[in-house]
């Protein structure tokens, strides 16, 4: 639990038990007695019992105080709640005194004289003679199950009766040490295995077990009759093949995505989407496919790029630390800061813990872990390991493409600064040409005002209004990107008032920088003629505000602002201002009269007028002023520099061209600036003891202990971690992915919480058997497919799905696997299955994911899920671009994880929604139809019955029954084969696996 | 096994599925998909639960941050010392930056109902219900960013993958209507509200308990047959898959998940009935239109009152929680979208609180009027406050998650009282210090929920709605 009972907690603060023994009997035992029995133990009873004594309704912050060792032992916060002798630095009166910050009892204060006796009685070292009470709540201590070392275990020797042989088709020669643990459970219930799983069920369960895919019709048939030849050598083959295909690493690789919290976007308020995080599941489904021993794989993850820093192939692998969320809103507030950064490692902490581990480290954030025997240290020993590590991409190349990348480079740089030299010199000659002009020029006006700048000119009668921008405060060349609160039109004469308001009738059009795709309204132009000086239009290019007047008016001037209002000054102004401008009428809106222009105002800043200059003499605002000889010799300069910029922009385009250095999300790395420190309760603002990146003490009975400087190198401290966890004598690594690969054949695992091997997790249902398969991996040197095969060879994985009254009876879930547990696809089966048999499934592999959603960008990212998918989109789900808190529809609907957190056992579920997405989804007629078309050409003819028989061959691999044949002949008959095709795609067949 | 099971026999509900190895005989079709949904004891014998007072809820959010000091927390002290420096906190940095000096509410206050509590004048038609409401003017947050503030309000954590606490309701009590999602989360034509849809995400409960996104402008997806596909094809579809699975199942002695499939697809085939019936907004009379504002001027605000009018035609109908959300994310520019008016409160709340402001209040008559209030928990939340002082060089109000008023009105709740308080500026909760954490205690209680102990097991720890935090805030109970 990362949050803690802070109420209770929060006074606890930091010192040195003084232990002494106090079971010798004193000589003013029978005055302490006294004092105890008078003073404080009815106190204690009236005032602390109800919520800190084994019989309360509920022990609040796991104190008691019934007994002598309930308050030796402490609350969570695992410090004893008395120090003898010292009344000040003991939590229960600091509690009691309302002293510091926790105050109990929380309702009421306790009398002067009561706190006093409580004081006397620690003073004088609490003599307690209560014995009564078990204090310890139930947790483990390191003598739990899972933190032992790996036992060596012999199979059992299992005898089958005549009447088992006959009835599950197996001998004994053909049992595996898999099948003897098993058996040996079973015979205690007096069960046994099911009769063997047929062929085409066998196959069709180890596809999808292994590839994620079903079987080709094909394929079936060919396993049918090698099975039936010879069943163990066809069976063999099998695994063979299937462990060997591509397949298998897609399929097993997506189980560890889960693990990993694998998500591509960062969550929280942006939620952005991150581009550059899919070569780490590239590298996963590699790795799986060749088979990497899992020890390496380990270290690879936490530490790649320090064991092989020019091998990207390695290096993406550190992706594992960052691929969870993070929040990156910019927080000023410093103490948020902070938070967040705690909350930020605590992700990586979580998810290291639980994908290696199988332990729930993160639990001891605020205090030690309250059901497992995880000192807090132990938390921050793991924040030290990772204490260098921020969110962020970074280049990921070898030395050869690095000096490759240069060479392509450095010719296009040096002439790009070659040029870029000598239009530097002629701007600057130009320069000093326009700063003489404008030296010599009398401005009739001052800078414009972004709280109210005015342009009066002689009445005109106008129907049609143009403001045209050149330049804004910010930007001496560009208009696009400044905004404008408000533009005001005011009519000539007597009771002038202002005609551009959306009120009257006036219609601005104009392009915005900026869109919100939910929200057509944000950011347009008719925000500057709403009346009010809140919204703003974002100007965009060309920056043009075009104004239709609801009939033509006379008009004297035009007024704008971006902040106006009593006592406004330039702090209330937001954003950039235009600055350059020309205000034109018409009143057909095609001829156009220029009324008023920026030209004769101080211009906005030095550059502001040398911009000026220059576009004034390629187009001058005051035609009589074109022949001026300077600006002839300006033109040919400026013609000089329009040439030089050309070539500059093939230089930059070449440059462009050259492939940049690969870049991939695997994070930031520095050498920590400060230590890291145990923070109490949790609190970033409250550290407390200085920890180093250390081995965790909770296995130090086991493995190696190792403790680095707190100043180790950063890269050292994680692949000291790494090597720690993937070290043959850790006991669970090896258990708990013994147990992933386990429950992921099977359904449920030996030991049924995957990612917790703690107190609260699930207990070994054949402890036995898991130890020997974490041996048997560690002898398969970290290898997983000698393990897959061991196991997809037993009997009990080939034995039935069916169904055994007596046996159900007692043991409904096949925890001891009396039969093989069928299971529903999972979402990527589900739609890899459709797109599969319907012939449409692209199976190329690797790269950035595909996307079922719309991706808007405005501050945040806004996922919108498509309602028709295009063939791009036609790869298997594993490709699939996850992003946090998105939806897909049928993906979503068939139990994507999320993946906030480590995901390490799916939910399945069945819903009313799932039937209605399955039904109803464009994708689903899609595929129908595209099935119908594969199944006529198949059959070779539009016949109802031929094409059924082909239908049902392409996706269930069988032919259909009579009373299934004469059914469906009919609804094609009556509704067509598309819709047939749509019916069968929704079968229970599809979706369940025997 | 589904995972759905060994979820369930985790939980603390252990002792329920001991009753279950008979099957799903003499189940409704609606519990054979969920065997979760059953009404069960939660937690262990020494726990009572509580009577329920409240059947279903209603969560009205304004995102955004919405101002407590200039809608519902009248400080007189900030008009008095308007203009001067906040006492001990000067240039205090806090979200966005640094801070300027105190500023009082551009709006007046105006006392309203027999309490004759002082409503700010930009809410005159919610003032009308100020009787009926207890307001919790000491709410706190643990985030002053939007995004966890958002979801820490809706799931008591700051970090998103935990369940909201309309899925936790739905874990606990399953659905009034199985033809209708038992959540609803009805989102602002504006868009999504900061994190998006973790705000009404199910975490770590089973997929079914997740907040189904349905509006006025927004029909529920997939529920319309595709282009093409005729009625008749779709009943002959039904008809054919009825067959074929019920075979399919019988030739493996009716495994249980079998079975739930096949009655999911009888209860899509209702809800696709069901479902269009209940956003048929036309069905309505025009007096309950005009009452609204379904037709304003102001597009955002007609869209905002239709679906307030869907709001109630949910919960008449069955859904036991339906979040209804008033303004969206946050933009380019603060304050655009939602209530987090950092630089021009002025201009921002008016835009945003009429909006908000009459169709709410119309909703609110109206499920008086037909009674739903009886057995309806109204609630309105925001993330957290704002500051009282003026963010430096603007016109507006930077985060403030150390104060912040909420309010419920309803089944179970004393009308027209306020409780907590923050200090004289509204800086910061000082009176009866709450949080999320006992918001949510007191909501499950008037659900008939001890928040101690409904509980699931996930990563090594069994999850509460309320982490290890809360008490009910039996002030504000009837």
């Amino acid at each position: 639990m990362r949050q803690c009972s802070r109420w209770w907690m929060s006074g606890w603060v930091v010192f040195v038990c003084l232990c002494v023994d106090n079971g010798a009997a004193s000589a003013d035992e029978a005055a302490d007695l006294a004092f105890f029995e008078q003073k404080v133990r009815p106190v204690l009873i009236e005032h602390c019992h109800a919520c800190h004594a084994q019989d309360a309704n509920k022990v609040r912050g796991g104190l008691l105080l019934d007994s002598r060792a309930g308050w030796q032992r402490g609350g969570d916060s695992g410090e004893p709640a008395i120090v003898l002798g010292k009344p000040d630095e003991s939590p229960l009166i600091l509690a009691v005194r309302h002293a510091d910050g926790l105050a109990m009892p929380p309702d009421k204060k306790l009398p002067a004289s009561v706190i006093a006796d409580l004081e006397e009685w620690v003073r004088r070292g609490a003599f307690d003679p209560r014995k009564e009470g078990a204090v310890e709540p139930k947790r483990a201590d390191k003598s739990w199950w899972s933190l032992q070392p790996l036992r060596d275990v012999a199979p059992p020797a299992v005898t089958l009766s005549p009447a088992e042989q006959s009835a599950t088709k197996v001998g004994e020669a053909d049992l595996s040490a898999i099948d003897r643990f098993l058996l040996a459970e079973l015979a205690l219930k007096g069960l046994t295995f099911n009769f063997p799983a047929d062929a085409r069920t066998l196959i069709r369960r180890m596809s999808y077990d292994v590839t994620g895919l079903p079987p080709t019709l094909e394929e079936v048939t060919e396993f049918e009759q090698a099975f039936a030849a010879q069943p163990d050598a066809a069976v063999e083959t099998l695994v063979d093949r299937l462990l060997a295909s591509p397949g298998y690493g897609e399929q097993w690789g997506r189980h560890w995505l889960d693990v990993v919290r694998f998500g591509e976007s960062n969550g929280f308020e942006r939620n952005f989407l991150i581009p550059d995080l899919w070569p780490f599941r590239d590298y996963v489904i590699r790795s799986l496919n060749e088979d990497k021993p899992f020890n390496q794989f380990v270290v690879e993850q936490l530490a790649g790029d320090v064991i092989a820093p020019n091998d990207p192939a390695v290096e993406v692998a550190t992706a594992f630390l960052v691929a969870g969320p993070y929040d990156d809103v910019g927080n000023q507030d410093v103490v948020a800061q902070a938070n967040i950064r705690a909350a930020t490692l605590d992700d990586i902490i979580t998810a290291t813990g639980s994908a290696f581990l199988g332990l729930t480290v993160n639990c001891a954030r605020c205090h030690h872990h309250k059901f497992d025997p995880i000192p807090t240290e132990d938390y921050y020993r793991l924040r030290a390991a990772f204490e260098g590590i921020t969110h962020g991409r970074r280049v990921v190349a070898s030395p050869a493409e690095r000096e490759a990348h240069a060479a392509a480079l450095a010719p296009l740089d040096a002439r790009r600064v070659e040029l870029a030299a000598k239009r530097d010199a002629l701007n600057a000659k130009i320069t000093t040409e326009a700063t003489a002009q404008l030296s010599a020029t009398v401005w009739k006006q001052g800078k414009v005002d972004p709280t109210w700048t005015e342009e009066r000119f002689e009445p005109v009668e106008a129907k049609f209004l143009r403001f045209v921008m050149q330049a804004h405060t910010g930007n001496p060349n560009a208009a696009g990107g400044a905004r404008l609160t408000e533009f005001e039109v005011w009519t000539a004469g007597d009771g002038t008032r202002n005609v551009a308001l959306a009120l009257n009738g006036t219609i601005a059009e104009g392009e915005r920088a900026l869109r919100a795709a939910d929200f057509p309204e944000a950011y347009g132009p008719q925000l500057v003629i709403d009346g009010t000086y809140a919204e703003q239009w974002f100007i965009g290019g060309p920056a043009e505000l075009k104004l239709t007047f609801k009939e033509p008016v006379q008009i004297d001037r035009v007024a704008l602002a971006n902040s106006r209002g009593p006592g406004t000054d330039r702090s209330g102004v937001t954003g950039e201002f235009p600055c350059e401008y020309e205000v034109l009428v018409s009143n057909d809106g095609e001829t156009w009269t220029r009324v008023a222009s920026s030209i004769g105002r101080e211009p906005w800043s030095d550059a502001h007028g040398v911009a000026r200059v220059r576009r004034d003499a390629v187009r001058p605002l005051e035609p009589s002023e074109v022949d001026q000889p300077w600006r002839a010799s300006l033109r040919a300069d400026l013609d000089a520099v329009g040439q030089l910029e050309r070539e500059l922009a093939e230089v930059q385009g070449a440059i462009n061209r050259v492939p940049p250095l690969r870049q991939v999300w695997i994070g930031q790395r520095a050498q920590p600036a400060t230590g890291t420190w145990v923070h109490k309760g949790g609190d970033p603002a409250k550290p407390a003891e200085q920890v180093t990146a250390s081995s965790l003490s909770v296995l130090d009975q086991t493995t190696t202990a190792y403790s680095l400087p707190a100043d180790a190198a950063e890269g050292e401290r994680r692949l000291a971690l790494a090597r720690w966890i993937a070290a043959d004598n850790n006991p669970l690594t090896p258990r708990v992915l013994a147990n992933r690969v386990w429950h992921t054949h099977f359904g449920t695992g030996l030991v049924d919480t995957p990612g917790d091997f703690g107190f609260l997790g699930g207990v070994p249902s054949h402890p036995d058997l898991l130890d020997w398969l974490a041996k048997r991996l560690l002898s398969h040197g970290w290898r997983l497919k000698p393990l897959h095969r061991e196991i997809l060879l037993s009997r009990a994985y080939r034995q039935s799905s069916a169904v055994r009254v007596e046996a159900q009876r007692q043991d409904k879930d096949a925890r001891l696997l009396w039969r093989f547990p069928p299971r529903r696809l999972s979402a990527e089966e589900l739609r890899d299955t459709l797109l599969d048999v319907a012939g449409k499934l692209d199976r190329t592999p690797g790269g950035p994911g595909f996307r079922l959603f719309r991706h808007d960008e405005n501050n945040v990212s806004t996922y919108t899920p498509l309602d028709a998918y295009g063939p791009e989109t036609y790869r298997r789900a594993v490709y699939h671009h996850n992003v946090r808190a998105g939806f897909y529809d049928l993906l979503s609907d068939f139990d994507l994880p999320d993946v906030s957190f480590p995901t390490p056992r799916r939910a399945r579920t069945t819903t009313p929604l799932q039937a209605l997405t399955l039904l109803n989804h464009r994708f689903t007629l899609d595929m129908a139809t595209a099935l119908a078309q594969r199944a006529e050409s198949a059959a070779g003819s539009k016949e109802p019955r031929a094409v059924v028989g082909a239908i049902y061959r392409f996706v269930l691999q069988r032919e259909p029954s009579a009373l299934e044949l004469e059914r469906s002949e009919r609804f094609v008959h009556e509704h067509g084969v598309v819709a047939f095709c749509r019916a069968v795609l929704n079968l229970n067949e599809v979706l369940y696996v025997d | 096994m589904s995972t759905d099971l060994v979820a369930l026999r985790e939980s603390t509900r252990r002792r329920l599925l001991g009753q279950m190895t008979t099957g799903f005989a003499g189940l409704a079709l609606g519990q054979m998909l969920s065997l979760e949904r059953m009404p069960i004891a939660l937690g262990d014998a020494s726990t009572e639960r509580p009577p329920a007072k409240a059947k279903r809820v209603l969560q009205i959010f304004c995102p955004g941050a919405a101002s407590h000091i200039d809608l519902w927390d009248y400080k007189p002290a900030l008009e008095k010392h308007h203009g001067e420096p906040l006492p001990g906190a000067e240039g205090e940095v806090s979200f966005q930056g640094k801070n300027g000096n105190l500023m009082k509410s551009p709006w007046a206050f105006v006392p309203a109902g027999e309490s004759g509590k002082p409503i700010s004048s930009l809410l005159p038609n919610m003032a009308r219900h100020v009787d009926g409401m207890a307001f919790i003017h000491s709410m706190t947050s643990k985030s002053n960013t939007h995004g966890p503030g958002c979801i820490f309000m809706n799931s008591c954590f700051t970090r998103e993958g935990f369940p909201t606490a309309g899925a936790w309701v739905s874990y606990a009590l399953g659905t009034l209507n199985d033809n209708l999602p038992t959540y609803v989360a009805i989102q602002d034509v504006r868009g999504e509200p900061p994190n998006g849809k973790a705000n009404w995400g199910n975490g770590f409960l089973p997929a079914r308990h997740q907040g189904v996104a349905l509006s006025a402008q927004q029909p529920l997806r997939n529920l319309s047959r595709p282009d093409g596909v005729t009625p008749a094809t779709d009943e002959a579809t039904q008809a054919f898959l009825a067959a074929s699975n019920g075979e399919h199942a019988a030739a493996r002695n009716g495994d249980d998940p079998l079975k739930a499939r096949i009655a999911a697809y009888e209860l899509a085939a209702r809800m696709q009935l069901a479902a269009p019936e209940v956003s048929d907004l036309a069905r309505e009379s025009a007096e309950v239109h005009a009452a609204y504002g379904t037709s304003d001027l102001n597009p955002l605000k007609a869209a905002y009152a239709r679906n307030c009018l869907l709001a109630r035609r949910l919960l008449e109908r069955g859904v036991r929680y339906v979040s209804l959300y008033c303004a969206s994310r946050a933009s380019a520019v603060d304050g655009l979208l939602n209530w987090d008016a950092h630089k021009t409160l002025q201009a921002d709340y008016e835009r945003h609180a009429p909006i908000f402001d009459g169709p709410t209040a119309a909703l609110l008559d109206d499920l008086k009027r037909t009674g739903l209030l009886d057995d309806t928990l109204v609630v309105w939340c925001t993330e957290f406050g704002r500051m009282p002082t003026h963010q430096q060089g603007t016109a507006g109000r930077d985060h403030n998650p150390d104060a912040f008023t909420t309010w419920m009105l309803g089944a179970g709740i004393k009308g027209g009282i306020s409780y907590g308080a923050t200090d004289e500026f509204g800086r910061r909760a000082v009176d009866k210090v709450s949080s999320a954490y006992d918001f949510y205690a007191t909501v499950l209680h008037l659900l008939g929920l001890n928040h101690e102990s409904l509980t699931y097991y996930h990563n090594g720890a069994n999850r509460r709605l309320t982490d290890v935090h809360g008490h009910v805030l039996s002030d504000i109970l009837a």
